[in-house]
């Protein structure tokens, strides 16, 4: 083993190990998340991890539909057959039919907002390492999606930001995220505030809207809705319901709760804004 | 004793099968919702780093347990380098260990593989969440932690036995009895 420490071998892992260092430093310097070597591995893995979230999704579909006739197949043997190619068509059907909800549901967005332009996605990813709830899309550079493009939930309820953007896919930081700071305003009292993520409500899909007057008349219930201030994030964009208000620390100002109407931890489609 | 061709084409279909691997602990590792019993998920990239370090040298271990970390790093979103310098680290550590002390069998490994899973996320813990000094520490440690490194270990066992299959079914037969 000793001789091992005095071999090419050796000398290759520690260039190896510098190499990494500079990579890490590089990014980190940068404010980025991942690296050339790192995006080449993201291409490969990217196809297999839609059509496995896809295979995820139509297995579950099916076995619903197993279930209710899985008396009639026992009695007919000769049905078995017939129930296996219609199994086969309905996740096709499945999957045609998710698409088509997709579309219409970008439909509906365009409808209401003429001056944006989207591209649809679907998440392929997720890691446990992410409290907070952060994705990845099946979208990336190469259908015009870049870093700092707003992504939203077929519904058109804001779910986060694209923190990185690779070849293929794309990594989201949700509203969920305590990095995460868009302006915001109480739709029924004009109340300005930065919407942004707090690790103790994470757990429960909630999110904070700091920066609230004390003399605010925001309530239980009223609707948070994005300003646009800054040029990061699209105006009028529906982020969730005040759940509760809470003073802050310092006493300045109060703290709202906010449920997201997004389904922050649950979310199998979204659309990200290329455009506005 | 086999030709130079037939042992070469013998390691690049070991080599493939191991990225194939690394490709499918990737894709359920991140697949949505799979595995998920609260906020635990089973990591899978680590233990395969550490199997194929085990049943390889300390070389190609180290070597394959960085690429396999730069694709954790994507997955979970990390910086780039970071885990990969980490699990490129503990792979030359166990090939080493695993030659000159340790006897490694399917529940040693299992439980090695569990050990390491443990001081990697805490490690990550520590820099990603206590660190920046997010509220309710313990709750999400336990909630994450414990019940992640049980089901990385026990899923572990597999990715050992696995790795052990292709290392031996692709061995080089150099003559040596």
């Amino acid at each position: 083993m000793k001789e091992f420490f005095e071999t090419w071998k050796f000398r290759i892992l520690i260039a190896v190990a510098v190499f990494l260092a500079g990579l890490l430093l590089y990014a980190a310097a940068n404010g980025r998340l991942t690296a050339a070597p790192q995006e080449l591995l993201s291409v490969a893995a990217a196809p297999f991890q839609k059509a496995a979230a896809w295979v995820a999704g139509g297995v579950s579909s099916v076995w619903d539909k197993y279930t209710s006739i899985d008396d009639t197949i026992a009695e007919n043997e000769a049905l078995r057959e017939e129930n296996a190619e219609l199994r086969r068509q309905l996740v096709e059907y499945d999957q045609l039919k998710a698409e088509n909800e997709a579309f219409r549901n970008l439909a509906g967005i365009q409808e209401d907002h003429p001056e944006m332009s989207f591209v649809s996605a679907f998440v392929i990813g997720r890691d446990g390492m992410d409290a907070f709830g952060g994705f990845t899309l099946d979208q990336g550079t190469a259908h015009g999606v870049e870093r700092g493009d707003t992504v939203i939930d077929d519904e058109g309820h804001l779910l986060g930001t694209v923190i990185e953007a690779g070849l293929t896919s794309c990594r989201v930081l949700t509203i969920l995220h305590p990095s995460f700071n868009a302006a915001g305003v109480v739709s029924r009292t004009w109340d300005n505030g930065i919407l942004t993520g707090d690790a103790a409500y994470a757990p429960e899909g909630q999110c904070v809207f700091t920066d609230l007057s004390r003399e605010s008349m925001a309530s239980v219930g009223d609707e948070i809705i994005t300003t646009g201030l800054g040029g990061v994030y699209p105006p009028d964009i529906l982020v969730g319901r005040i759940v509760s208000i809470e003073p802050e620390a310092s006493g300045t100002s109060v703290v709202a709760v906010i449920q997201p109407d997004a389904d922050v931890f649950g979310v199998k489609q979204a659309f990200i804004i290329t455009d506005y | 004793m086999e030709s130079r061709r037939k042992r070469r084409r013998s390691q690049l279909y070991k080599w493939g099968l191991y990225f194939l691997l690394l490709l499918a602990c990737t894709v359920v590792q991140t697949l949505p919702g799979f595995l998920l019993i609260g906020q635990a998920k089973p990591v899978l990239l680590l233990p395969l780093a550490l199997a194929v370090a085990v049943w390889e040298d300390e070389f190609s271990g180290a070597l394959f347990g960085a690429v396999c970390g730069l694709m954790w790093d994507y997955a979970a979103g990390r910086t780039a380098g970071l885990l990969a310098l980490t699990v490129m680290g503990l792979s030359f550590a166990v090939s080493v260990a695993g030659q000159l002390y340790l006897k490694l069998n399917t529940f040693n490994f299992a439980l090695l593989a569990g050990g390491a899973v443990w001081l990697v996320l805490s490690g990550d813990f520590l820099f990603y969440y206590a660190m920046p000094g997010y509220s309710d520490m313990l709750g999400r440690y336990l909630a994450y932690i414990p019940l992640t490194v049980l089901m990385s270990g026990a899923l572990a066992a597999l990715l050992y036995r696995a790795a052990g299959w292709i290392s031996q079914t692709f061995k080089i037969d150099n003559g040596v009895l």
